[in-house]
């Protein structure tokens, strides 16, 4: 495994067989290093004594609020000062963070914020450019990297949007190699990935680690994945300094410090979390279970040992078990079956042939590859999405008055009473400014289906709610905003808003994704004590721990024939045919797990060509294939010319000439009159609006009392009308044959804009796909949490109000994520360099020239044809 | 240009103690790489609302044909990118990139009104910029706000009118016809982003700018208050 490593002096040395380019690990040291964030009471950080050998592999663990997030942070040179306070130091090689710049890497938790650009190559080259690495030497780089985490199967332009979270990370993890960085400092890498993912993203750390030197600091709750690949376990305690340091061997024989791990809410290998919170709860009253809740998860401790412990509680009824909700040959799919004027077929659903049961009192799980379609069926069983084919169908215990038997059908009032939602992505489903709100909203919302009529009294819902906070633990944080929630309070906060409205059918999205040992215990307990009393539930999980404790059965979709198919639209047609990632890829798995509208994406972008920007590969027209400053300038040419004057001659002219370019820019016409359909809508809009307002001239053609339309009005309001349309042909073509990387590489390089913010700017755009998932997500969640459409115009408007401050948050929230990962990859901090040089050639000039002649042309005609309407007289 | 080297004050040091008292006046007008990411990226979305209201704009003038000239009181939808990014970035320039790269944006999808949109979001958000400059970035309160809205829709009236003239009007249909941008720009680019960024301080998802205690600052004064 280990390889020789080489010595430092830059990579022009570094060999070429795909070993990322040496340089020896950075030491690490602390001294009574102190960080308190801004706006807290205490620090997050507190006189902390560390030391790390160059080369040694640490894996950090500790409860949470340790500060373990705060101390990589700052060893990666992204804690900022504004309103902090810090003292002590913290020297990488000597020097603070600031002066090591590139010399500690980060990789965070959310793939989704590690990627920066749309291309695969770019998005390697991105740290590399930062610390200004001469031009050859950044793709040398990037060829070595991409090959070190197995990613150069791939062809460079591949579009990131393309990849699985699991190769995000390592791309993520490629993007810092390319640093060539002294330090790993990696932050819950694996916590959003399947376990196929988890290992590809360790050995990838760890053979770089090893190929490179490279000092390794990973933070991670499941210290299973880590324990027999590092050499250290360090453990921080609340309240600052460090409690253990050991060789991280100990993880599996040290009977002590496996109990004090697992008391901290870690995962250790062979300790069952539920067993171990019983225990605990047991021995000393653990301040963070209740005693309700201890129990609780002793008898799911228990139940879990003796395999029959569900049929043996159900024992009287488990014979006749009803049936609440029946799925058969279900076809589902995130796009509406509906045709609409976007499209003229309906989409080919992700999933189809799924016959499913869930029974009252019985927890199913339904588990299946990565992009299998799983979060889909459980949205569709939820009644959030219309089925695309085959039968849904509720049984009348769970329909009760409902008007159909279809959960689609039912108001959202109806629904959430009836069937509960737990997104993957908590904040997803948050709507009020307190817990208690929150809770309360859920079981005001609750309607009887039929009548109509609330489900629930004023005094009951102010029952459930102080009983729920019980059962929550959430008493105490009753008034806080549930954003402010650590994830552990979110996740059990999210659970409740579900229960609130009374459901029978509890469904669950990847409930135990990204959680710890004990937040897995406290849900556990909670959804066990939903089955006791009657409940039943549905879980997409990749969790065998989740399975085994519920004694779930096991539903898996990714066997079943016909699946994935439909699913590949996402994916380029560039990937090689010997491509190895079976699983995660073979759907061409654009799955997010914060944001799961995936599948819908790509194909929405790419059937019209409605967002250009989305599409991520570039367009190979003639057009396309220009300078981007070239198709600027041309198109400020001929705006200029048609701004300079109102009349019809010269907008004739431009409206003409756009339509003979359309061969070069290889786009056809029938899709270009799609696309300026509405425009030419807006145009006739536009010459009304002059015909009645404008000045009054020539004969009185419409006298409506309080104003008229002239001959006068009328002709300006024509050349208005003509004008305005003219004006957006030529960006359209423009705008649709250009790629914003090409356009922020030219603004950036040959107009000589700021490049941080043109570069924060291409950024953001890449996250425009993303936040298009969510705000599909986040209107789901509104639904479920029984706000929207059938609710009334006030409730579609709170609603859509709602929606609208989720997207918000989830945009900050995605922003600010990818500025720490933007940051500790060298941005912003110095002079950089440019891995794809923009500058103009001799194709160019006829782009520029072109654009100059249809501007003359333009203003030609009309000073010939006598219509010439200079506007700034 | 960007490539100033000079990290901003205080981020390898302490902060002075009185910072935490004085937050205002401890500021950096430098912009962070998170004010940047954050500014752009409520920006594109922004540019992304854009693109939809341009496109159901050509079904909401319709409603405005009995009286065009005071289809400006919906407009203030296109000016709302500048209050908001100037009362979350709180530093110079904020108004004028949020408009401009949401005004891009939207040119970028297709908007029906070109490249002009370029001019026009300058000027839009240079509108709202100048009051906040006014205020010399130390007041982002309620009546702030909505000066700063009704500045950019202004700002926007004259562009329309005389800057990159779009429209033909008679003198008293003009002055409505800027008068209702105005209003329109107070109301849905003023209150409402302040309101809305009030929302974001209490959820915490600003800690890392400048705004971060948005929720506690009382609305017209300078103080602070205690939740």
């Amino acid at each position: 495994m280990s390889r020789p490593t080489t010595t430092a002096s830059a990579g022009a040395s570094a060999s070429e067989q795909g070993v990322p380019a040496a340089r020896s690990g950075t030491e690490v040291h602390a001294h009574r290093w102190t960080w308190q964030h801004a706006d807290r009471d205490a620090p997050a950080v507190s006189e902390l004594d560390l030391h790390i050998r160059p080369g040694e592999k640490v894996l950090l663990a500790g409860p949470s609020g340790a500060g373990k997030s705060t101390l990589l942070h700052g060893l990666a040179g992204v804690l900022h000062g504004e309103d902090a306070t810090s003292s002590g130091r913290l020297l990488l090689n000597g020097l603070s963070p600031e002066e090591a710049r590139g010399l500690a890497g980060l990789v965070q938790q959310d793939p989704e914020s590690q990627v920066v650009l749309s291309r695969l190559g770019d998005e390697v080259a991105f740290a590399a450019e930062n610390l200004a690495v001469p031009r050859e030497e950044i793709w040398r780089r990037v060829k070595r990297c991409a090959a070190a985490v197995g990613l150069d199967e791939y062809p460079l332009e591949r579009p990131t949007a393309a990849l699985s979270g699991g190769q995000k990370q390592r791309l993520a993890l490629a993007g810092i190699l390319a640093m060539e960085p002294g330090l790993l400092l990696l932050d819950e890498p694996t916590a959003n990935l399947d376990p196929q993912g988890v290992e590809q993203i360790r050995d990838a750390v760890i053979s770089a680690a090893d190929a490179t030197g490279a000092t390794l600091v990973v933070v991670e709750h499941r210290l299973g994945v880590w324990a027999e690949h590092v050499d250290t376990l360090i453990v921080l305690q609340p309240g600052g300094g460090v409690s253990r340091r050991v060789p991280a061997s100990a993880v599996g024989e040290d009977e002590q410090l496996r109990a004090e791990l697992a008391a901290m809410g870690l995962w250790v290998p062979g300790i069952d979390p539920l067993q171990q919170a019983a225990d605990v709860a047991g021995a000393v009253g653990d301040r963070w279970l209740s005693a309700r809740s201890a129990a609780r998860i002793a008898d799911a401790a228990d139940q879990v040992d003796s395999p029959r412990g569900v049929d043996v509680l159900h024992g009287a009824d488990s014979l006749h078990r009803a049936d609440l909700l029946r799925g058969e040959q279900l076809a589902v799919s995130r796009v509406s079956p509906r045709k609409s004027w976007r499209r003229a077929a309906a989409p080919a659903p992700v999933l189809s042939g799924v016959d499913i049961t869930v029974r009252a009192g019985e927890a199913v799980g339904i588990t299946g590859r990565n992009g299998a379609g799983k979060s889909t069926l459980l949205l569709t069983l939820a009644g959030l999405l219309a089925r695309h084919g085959g039968t849904l169908c509720a049984s009348d215990q769970l329909r009760g008055e409902a008007a159909s038997s279809d959960p689609h059908q039912w108001s959202a009032g109806e629904l959430i009473a009836r069937i509960g939602m737990v997104f993957q992505e908590p904040e997803h489903q948050f709507v009020a400014s307190t817990v208690a709100q929150e809770l309360a909203l859920s079981a005001r919302q609750a309607v009887r289906p039929g009548s109509g009529e609330p489900l629930f009294t004023p005094e009951q819902v102010e029952q459930r709610v102080a009983d729920l906070l019980r059962r929550l633990n959430l008493e105490q944080l009753s008034q806080a905003n549930p954003f402010t929630l650590s994830g552990g309070e979110k996740r059990r906060l999210s659970v409740g808003t579900a229960l609130a409205a009374g459901p029978s059918l509890l469904l669950l999205d990847e409930p135990t994704f990204g959680q710890d040992a004990r937040t897995f215990a406290e849900l556990i307990a909670l959804l066990r004590e939903h089955l006791d009393s009657g409940g039943s539930l549905c879980a997409v999980t990749h969790d065998e721990a989740f399975l085994r404790a519920l004694n779930a059965t096991e539903h898996d979709v990714g066997s079943l024939s016909g699946s994935g198919c439909g699913a590949d639209s996402g994916a380029p047609s560039s990937r090689p045919a010997g491509a190895q990632e079976s699983g995660e890829e073979a759907t061409g798995a654009l799955r997010a797990p914060e944001a799961p509208a995936v599948q819908a994406q790509p194909s929405a972008a790419g059937e019209d060509g409605g967002l250009p920007m989305l599409r991520g590969a570039k367009d190979q027209s003639w057009l396309g294939r220009r300078n981007a400053l070239a198709k600027l300038i041309a198109l400020v040419l001929v705006t200029c010319a048609l701004v300079m004057t109102i009349d019809w001659v010269s907008s004739a002219v431009v409206i003409l000439a756009s339509f003979l370019l359309l061969p070069a820019a290889g786009i056809r016409i029938s899709t270009f009159l799609g696309r300026i359909w509405p425009f030419a809508v807006g145009a006739v809009v536009a010459v009304w609006g002059t015909a009645i307002a404008g000045d009054e001239s020539g004969r009185v053609l419409l006298d409506l009392g309080f104003t008229t339309v002239s001959e006068g009005s009328l002709a300006l309001g024509a050349a208005l009308g003509t004008r305005a349309f003219a004006i957006v042909l030529p960006s359209v073509i423009v705008f649709s044959t250009t790629d914003p990387t090409d356009l922020a590489d030219s603004l950036a390089q040959q107009l000589r804009l700021p490049s941080r913010f043109v570069l924060g700017a291409l950024a953001a755009m890449r996250l425009l796909g993303l936040l298009a998932q969510h705000w599909t997500t986040l209107g789901h969640a509104r639904r479920a949490r029984g706000l929207g459409a059938r609710g009334g115009a006030g409730g579609r408007l709170r609603a859509t109000l709602s929606q609208a401050f989720g997207l918000l948050v989830q945009a900050i929230r995605m922003a600010t994520r990818l500025a720490v990962t933007m940051e500790s990859r060298g941005f912003g901090a110095g002079p950089r360099t440019w891995a794809r040089p923009a500058g103009f050639t001799a194709a160019d000039a006829p782009v520029i020239l072109v654009g100059a002649f249809i501007a003359a042309a333009a203003v030609g005609a009309a000073m010939a044809a006598g219509a010439w309407n200079f506007v700034w007289t | 240009m960007t490539h100033d080297s000079a990290r901003p004050a205080g981020a390898s040091v302490s902060a002075p103690a009185t910072a935490a008292r004085y937050p205002q006046r401890a500021r950096t007008f430098r912009w962070s790489v998170s004010d940047i990411v954050v500014a752009s990226t409520l920006a594109v979305a922004s540019g992304v609302i854009f693109w939809g209201w341009n496109l159901s704009y050509h079904f909401v003038g319709t409603l405005f044909a009995f009286y065009p000239p005071v289809e400006t009181l919906v407009h203030g939808m296109w000016l709302f990118p500048a209050a908001l990014g100037a009362l979350i970035i709180r530093k110079p320039g904020a108004a004028i990139y949020c408009e401009m790269v949401a005004a891009s944006v939207s040119a970028l999808l297709g908007s029906q009104w070109g490249l002009t949109v370029l001019s026009s979001g300058f000027m839009q958000g240079l509108g709202a910029e100048l009051i906040f400059l006014l205020f010399l970035y130390r007041r982002f309160t309620l009546d702030v706000a909505m000066l700063a809205g009704a500045g950019a829709g202004l700002a926007g009236g004259v562009t329309y009118h005389w800057i990159i003239p779009m429209y033909a009007y008679a003198p008293l249909e003009t002055a409505i016809h800027i008068g209702s941008f105005a209003l329109s720009g107070a109301v849905i680019a003023g209150l409402l982003p302040w309101l809305a960024t009030r929302g974001l301080a209490a959820t915490s998802v600003l800690s890392p700018l400048a705004s971060r205690r948005a929720h506690q600052e009382s609305a017209f004064g300078v103080g602070r208050v205690r939740p």
